[in-house]
């Protein structure tokens, strides 16, 4: 009996001890641990997050690292559940004892690492929650958001439909987080900048629900002049095929916020829908610059497909990492983070800062309606706007204003 | 004409129209999970998987094929031939094992199997969203009461549904095999007493589920981006559809099926924002009311 007992402690203390010490002494290396969801609907998206991002440590490991150091990552599935996403954090900085943490595509996942980078004072790169919390009320000196977020969306969107004679909306979207927070900053904002907009109706979905025709059919009895479609991911592909089927987009103009992302439109080759009103902060044809075409290409060249939006926020989160070691001059996390902030990169989409009030991405938003070109074996979109980031972020005041 | 409006104003007209041919998907995917649940008491968890599978079969034939219309129709009958493939290795593996143990194991058992197909849709497909283009037959709309657009695939699926529910109901009450599998259902030591090889009807109605499960995959396909975790939506619904009607009672399937999507469609016109909330309303108030679900169940 003591025997087993003294077993038992001894595989406690041995365990204890294999928690405790990081698996590699690997003084010569910078290590980001990435959290991120690897399994579910929501993969399409972190895949590209992950390879837009070791193609940029790729290139600048390539030239010799930074300060001489390579940079290295490790990946953990946090299978979209924010609680999982916490442990795995902890495990990343206690374990493998990394550099950085970057991820999450689950906001509630993002904010609860935060939360915890907060804490341990350990910085934490966000690639594609879309949570305006992050930045927002939730804000801290060693979170930064390198992706869009749902206010900038609400905030560029409304600027653009405001210009369009529409009054009478309708609202649809799919019933999680991202759905009602963007489908509410939308609306808000549009409402801020033309009074007299109407809402019919507004309808919710579940996420992933297989057949949208009710929803459809539902929204277009109502008669409205617009429809806001407020969904994210898979939803987005959805969305379109059941707009083609029932050939809506020549019935009332939509609107959805990745319609003309290449992620949404290349699974549908030329079964989307032309007409479809859409916005993205990436797309790989769009703006024609030699920046972006070098991108593309390399991108192609490793990946054998195009860059989806996420690929861009993987890639300039990697350059943001390895410029702000430079400019820091050593592996400092005050250092970096006061390098950081403030810190301008020559991106695919032209200069990206990242402020330094708010650790916020100046990223550009762009619009335009999805349309068949020749050339491509999927729709693309036409007729693009830019909306630069300046124009279109809330101000520093506006973001301290919540953190308070 | 006009008489029928009066009574059934054209909107709801439509959107029962809409709601049957959501009805089809879900019908042929719970009844195939009812079967399994009323002759082998297996509550199968990995049942949405196979239907993912399906889904994915039919993504690939559909490609190799050319993404015709040819493509389309293997796809419909190579996909759920597959699956069935797939489930038979599966109940020849482990499940004929397991069918004395108690169903909390047989529950935990097929959630992991849901798990592993998971990752193997994965390994195998990748995590890009596919897509299976509706064929040139079905593609465009009619329109309905009203002038409002009903896809033509949609009504494909309203043709589809009663055919697999008539085609079930052959097997299940002219057929041999059928009238053993419902003796099993009641009682499985004597029909095995009676020298028939148990085991083997089993796995037949095994894979006779799972193949619904995979025709079920094959059918959604064009209409929604094939994607991970589409397993996951279905099954719950299943599931409860399943309970509504009746623990392993196909017809009860049916009816849970058609109150299920009813209630969704219409839920939508009385009160769009929550909409959502109304099938699984349905759900309470049957179950209030009628506890063992609606029809007779077999267990």
């Amino acid at each position: 009996m003591k025997k087993s007992l003294f077993f038992v402690t001894f595989l406690f203390v041995l365990f204890g001890l294999y928690l405790v010490c990081p698996l590699s002494y690997a003084a010569d290396t910078i290590k980001v641990g990435i959290i991120d969801t690897y399994s579910g609907p929501a993969t399409t998206y972190t895949q590209d997050v992950l390879d837009g991002f070791t193609l940029a440590i790729n290139q600048i490991n390539a030239k010799g690292g930074v300060l001489g150091r390579k940079i290295v990552f490790v990946t953990r599935d946090d299978k979209f559940k924010p609680d999982i996403a916490l442990s795995m954090a902890k495990e990343l900085v206690l374990r493998e004892r990394v550099d950085i943490l970057m991820g999450s595509t689950n906001s509630g996942g993002a904010l609860a690492i935060s939360d915890f980078a907060k804490k341990e004072k350990i910085p934490f790169i966000v690639t594609d929650a879309k949570s305006d919390k992050i930045v927002g009320e939730k804000g801290h000196r060693y979170v930064f958001n390198a992706n869009e977020n749902t206010m900038m969306i609400g905030k560029a969107t409304a600027r653009a439909l405001a210009k369009k004679p529409y009054v009478k909306y309708w609202i649809m979207g799919e019933d999680y987080e991202f759905g009602h927070a963007c489908a509410e900053a939308i609306w808000n904002n549009l409402k801020a900048l033309k009074p007299n907009v109407q809402l019919l109706g507004q309808s919710w979905r579940k996420v992933g629900e297989v057949d949208l025709t009710p929803y459809l059919s539902g929204a277009l009895q109502a008669g409205p002049d617009c429809i806001i479609s407020a969904s994210g991911g898979g939803g987005v592909v959805n969305f379109l095929k059941s707009v083609k089927a029932m050939g809506l987009a020549q019935k009332v103009p939509i609107y959805q916020h990745y319609a003309t992302d290449t992620l949404a439109l290349a699974p549908l080759g030329l079964e989307a829908p032309e007409g479809v009103m859409g916005s993205s902060s990436y797309h790989f044809y769009y703006p024609n610059t030699p920046e972006n075409k070098a991108f593309v290409e390399e991108f192609r060249k490793v990946y054998k497909k195009y860059p989806g939006s996420t690929a861009l926020y993987g890639y300039t989160a990697g350059m943001f990492i390895a410029k702000a070691y430079q400019k820091a001059g050593k592996v400092d996390i005050e250092w970096f983070i006061d390098a950081l902030e403030g810190l301008v990169i020559d991106s695919p989409v032209g200069k990206l800062e990242m402020r330094a009030c708010d650790h916020q991405v100046t990223l550009p938003m762009y619009y335009g309606v999805t349309k068949k070109v020749p050339g491509y074996d999927f729709l693309v979109g036409s007729d693009m706007i830019t909306v630069p980031g300046k124009d279109y972020l809330p101000t520093c005041e506006e973001m301290m204003k919540l953190r308070k | 004409m006009d008489f029928i409006y009066t009574i059934f104003p054209p909107k709801v007209l439509s959107q029962v129209f809409v709601g049957l041919s959501r009805t089809t998907i879900l019908f042929i995917v719970s009844s195939g999970l009812s079967l399994i649940l009323g002759v082998l008491r297996i509550p199968n968890v990995a049942h949405g998987s196979l239907y993912m599978i399906g889904a994915f079969m039919a993504f690939t034939i559909s490609k190799v094929f050319g993404g015709g219309d040819i493509g389309f129709w293997l796809a419909l009958i190579g996909a759920p031939l597959g699956v069935a493939l797939v489930s038979l290795i599966a109940e020849r593996g482990v499940f004929q094992f397991l069918y004395e143990r108690e169903h909390l194991m047989l529950l935990l058992l097929t959630f992991a199997f849901s798990l592993v197909f998971g990752d193997l849709v994965k390994i195998v497909w990748g995590a890009e969203y596919k897509s299976v283009p509706v064929p040139q037959v079905f593609q465009g709309f009619v329109n309905l009461f009203g002038g409002l657009p009903f896809p033509l695939y949609n009504l494909f699926l309203l043709i589809v549904g009663p055919i697999v529910a008539v085609v079930l109901w052959l097997i299940v009450n002219k057929t041999k095999i059928g009238k053993i599998a419902r003796a099993a259902a009641v009682d499985r030591e004597m029909v095995g007493a009676v020298g028939i090889n148990v085991s083997w009807v089993f796995a037949i109605v095994f894979v006779i589920g799972c193949l619904l499960a995979g025709l079920g995959g094959a059918l959604v396909a064009p209409t929604v981006s094939v994607t991970l975790g589409m397993d996951h939506t279905l099954i719950i619904e299943a599931f409860l559809i399943v309970i509504m009607g009746g623990l392993g009672n196909i017809w009860g399937a049916l009816l849970g099926a058609l109150i299920f999507g009813l209630s969704q469609s219409l839920g939508i016109l009385i009160w769009s924002q929550f909409g959502i909330v109304f099938p699984y309303a349905a759900v309470i108030v049957v179950l209030l009311f009628r506890p063992t679900g609606l029809l007779k169940s077999t267990w």
